[in-house]
């Protein structure tokens, strides 16, 4: 391994990571000294619609594509959504296992199980640039920071999916474009829309709150009979 | 914040308020959208404008977000153009705002329970109304209503006498129905266990509402009053986004209760009015309510049913009826499961629409638009949707537990020609009541005299371009005992009304030639034809720029087409009656 694979794979993502975190609580920090409304109305709605329900329903919307009309009629979209998350998940997890438990990737099994997740990420990333130029309610929501985010993140699954074997046989290139995408990308996190997951927890915290006091969440739905 | 010298007066004003509005949720709010898109086919106006991107929620919050990202977002402001950040400086800066924030969403907030991230538009649009209002730009209704309700504390500006005249006489109306003296109205009768609010509109345009309300409240022998003054439950600071407006009416009605130490406050049928009183209000006014409770009408009701207080006929109402949710009281007050299951007491043959509770669309004349007549093309438009909705459910009679509702789907229901019939559920309840005769109270006889026609004695111009409606609100109107001119066009009524003085003109709008709104103005702006009462009895929704707008002092009563005879007599008797009073 060459000095500077060597730094790519520990010091340049441990630099990464702090400057991230840092970020990040300052963020945090900058979001909580906003105050938060005071409620102050007794309860409406039904039994079972309360705060808490509410909150937990709010949170647990995500994994409930049946839930929300905007999930329930997409599916497609709904599914592109988990397996590029997935994606995002595991492709961070392997910026840790190939420096601190390589070993894992001597499994035939594994290698394999992360490339697909990886790469279908990455052909849902594709899949979702097409979207965002081609439709045109996309294009008019979209920002450079839209696309720029989207294609970083699709560029650097497919050299995730490559660089999952850890191997250096064919040179360092894919690794070190891999390393060097990931601290990029972990840098330029808090400064774009990708952030979003940091705010997430939040606002479908307030959200939930709110509606299940006032009586919507858990949200009731009564759908049309099949004929 | 930095201020700019390029910047407009407003637009700087406008700024410096911004910060002062942002709490936790609203910047979680404005941070947190991915540009998904998944909220997009969520809104009615998106559905009805396909190929229009600047109805889609996000791209309409963006024009909110931008102003929010240049200022307090760090690439925004180093890198604006890298997250569309982008600031306001000018007065059309803020018109185009304007014209999203009050033209382009009524705040229905579809959006924000289809958002995955929790974005809730319709909460940070609302403080965008807010900030513009804080400047004065805001649609010309926007600011009449707002300041009546200021300075005479409801949004239709009813005067204190006009209110109790009207209560007074729908009670001598309700004593002679019953035959009873107990049937009456009680006004500001102290230690009741219900004080019942009411939304101004019912006082002014739809009293009958308030009729069928003391019917149920007859029946059942509750202890109950209203309010002379501060009785408004309505509240415009919800859609002006101006929530010291919003805290101060709220204020008036809770101390009002406590004034009259009312048990109960019960909210008539009004979606904003619901959502503002028992929900919003006490934030607004920074009070925690505590010596009273509040309902809604649709839940008093329901009990006085269940308690076997009042006996019902479902049999009464027969026809198929379907169930518009109001979005304040189904998405943003939980407010869906009672009013079926009253209806189910109430009617034979109820059938749902789909989608319905909180994922029901937009009557499209919530948010306040119902008095935005600047921006009517767009919202019947928007209405489709909705229109469509209705149609397919068969149903002949549309209900629901909101005025303003009643109001959005009367207009998209002739607009798109649906033939459907619009009510609330206090009227089918009232229509299904069973009144069990009370034991007599003795009262002294006076020897039977003849009575006299209602009409008789009153001169009234009918002025309709309709033959056949000419012709049928004329024989009602003589066949109890009014003297009827007619005029077929606005120039032959403006003619009529100077030579004969009538006590009263029923005015259509949709006339050839001068229309109802040019002969209405023209009569206000007449001194001998200023003071002649006028109802409007039309099917075109232009009429709301004369209630909201108020260009000249709004007509005494309207009516929308198609109309029967119960309401024409309902009305005018009202109107005729207020004005002897005077
Ligand atoms: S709040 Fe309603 S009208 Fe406004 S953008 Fe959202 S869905 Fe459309
Ligand atoms: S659904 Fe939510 S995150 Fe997606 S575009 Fe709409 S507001 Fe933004």
């Amino acid at each position: 391994m060459s000095d500077l694979l060597h730094f790519s794979e520990h010091t340049l993502q441990e630099i990464a990571l702090g400057v991230m975190t840092v970020v990040y609580i300052t963020r945090i920090i900058w979001l909580m000294r906003f105050k938060t409304g005071k409620e102050r109305q007794p309860a409406t709605g039904l039994r079972g619609t309360t705060m808490r329900n509410g909150v937990l329903y709010s949170w647990g919307n995500i994994a409930m594509p049946w839930a929300m009309e905007s999930t329930r009629t997409k599916m497609f979209i709904y599914g592109q959504f988990v397996i590029f998350h997935l994606g995002v998940t595991v492709a961070i997890g392997l910026s840790f296992i190939i420096p601190y438990a390589p070993g894992l990737l001597e499994s035939a099994l594994l290698v394999r199980i992360l490339q697909v997740i990886i790469g279908a990420a990455c052909v849902m990333g594709v899949i979702r640039i097409i979207r965002r130029v081609s439709d045109l309610y996309m294009r008019a929501i979209s920002s450079p920071d839209d696309y720029f985010a989207l294609i970083l993140l699709t560029v650097w699954f497919f050299f995730a999916t490559l660089a999952v074997p850890n191997s250096t046989a064919g040179g360092e290139g894919i690794l070190l474009t891999y390393f060097m995408l990931t601290a990029f990308f972990l840098i330029y996190v808090p400064f774009s829309k990708i952030s979003h997951y940091l705010y997430y927890p939040f606002t479908r915290y307030y959200f939930g709150k709110t509606m299940g006091h006032r009586g919507t969440y858990p949200m009731k739905r009564v759908p049309e009979p099949r004929r | 914040m930095k201020s700019s010298n390029k910047r407009s007066h407003k637009a700087q004003k406008v700024l410096e308020r911004f910060e002062k509005k942002l709490n936790r949720q609203i910047v979680g709010s404005l941070v947190a959208c991915v540009h998904c898109g998944n909220c997009t086919s969520a809104c009615h106006y998106v559905l009805a404008n396909p190929g229009d991107p600047t109805y889609a929620p996000a791209y309409k919050a963006d024009r909110i977000r931008r102003i929010f990202k240049r200022h307090f977002d760090w690439t925004g402001r180093v890198f604006p153009w890298w997250v569309h950040a982008k600031s306001i400086y000018t007065d059309q800066d803020l018109d185009d705002l304007k014209d999203i924030a009050f033209g382009k969403c009524t705040n229905c907030r579809r959006c924000s329970i289809n958002c995955p991230m929790g974005v809730d538009f319709a909460t940070f649009n609302r403080m965008a109304r807010g900030l513009l209002v804080s400047v004065g730009v805001m649609p010309e209704g926007v600011a009449v209503v707002s300041k009546d309700q200021w300075e005479i504390g409801n949004q239709m500006g009813v005067l204190k006498e006009d209110h109790v005249e009207t209560l007074e006489w729908l009670a001598e109306e309700l004593e002679m129905e019953m035959n009873d003296p107990r049937a009456t109205i009680p006004i500001d009768r102290p230690d009741c266990e219900v004080v019942y609010s009411i939304n101004p509109r019912e006082v002014k345009y739809d009293p009958r509402t308030i009729s069928d309300a003391a019917k149920i409240f007859y029946a059942t022998g509750e202890s109950w009053t209203m309010p002379s003054e501060d009785w408004d439950m309505t509240n415009f600071g919800l859609f002006s986004g101006d929530d010291e407006l919003g805290g101060a009416v709220a204020r008036r009605l809770y101390e009002k209760v406590s004034e009259l130490r009312g048990k109960k406050l019960v909210i008539s049928e009004c979606g904003h009015g619901y959502r503002s009183t028992r929900c919003e209000g006490p934030n607004w006014a920074g009070m925690d309510i505590t010596d009273f409770e509040m309902e809604s009408s649709v839940i008093t009701m329901t009990r006085y049913i269940k308690e076997g207080r009042i006996k019902v006929d479902k049999s009464r109402n027969a026809q198929p009826v379907t169930f518009h949710d109001s979005c304040n009281n189904a998405r943003s007050c939980g407010l869906f499961e009672e009013p079926r299951e009253l209806l189910n007491l109430v009617c034979e043959d109820f059938r749902e629409q789909y989608p319905n509770r909180a994922e029901n669309y937009c009557c499209t004349g919530g948010g306040g638009a119902m008095s935005m007549s600047e921006y009517t093309p767009q919202r019947l438009k928007s209405a489709k949707i909705k229109a469509d909705q209705l149609k397919a459910t068969g149903a002949e009679t549309v209900v629901t537990s909101c005025h303003n509702c009643v109001d959005g789907l009367s207009d998209l229901i002739k607009h798109y020609k649906l033939g459907m019939q619009v009510t609330q559920l206090v009227n089918l309840v009232a229509n299904a009541l069973v009144i069990e005769p009370r034991p007599e109270v003795p009262v002294e006889v006076a020897p039977p005299v003849a009575e006299p026609a209602e009409l008789a004695g009153s001169k009234i111009l009918v002025v309709d371009d309709e033959p056949d409606f000419l012709l049928f609100v004329s024989t009602v109107l003589e066949d109890n005992g009014a003297t009827v001119l007619q005029a077929s066009n606005g120039d032959e009524a403006l003619k009529l009304a100077k030579a004969e003085k009538p006590d009263l003109i029923t005015l259509d709008i949709s006339m050839p030639g001068k229309s109802g709104i040019e002969v209405f103005e023209e009569l206000r702006n007449t001194p001998e034809t200023a003071s002649i009462a006028v109802c409007i009895i039309t099917g075109k929704p232009e009429m709301r720029q004369l209630i909201y707008n108020r260009p000249v002092p709004p007509p005494e009563g309207y009516l929308n087409k198609p109309v029967d005879e119960e309401a024409i007599m309902l009305n005018i008797r009202k109107t005729l009656k207020l004005i002897s009073k005077e």
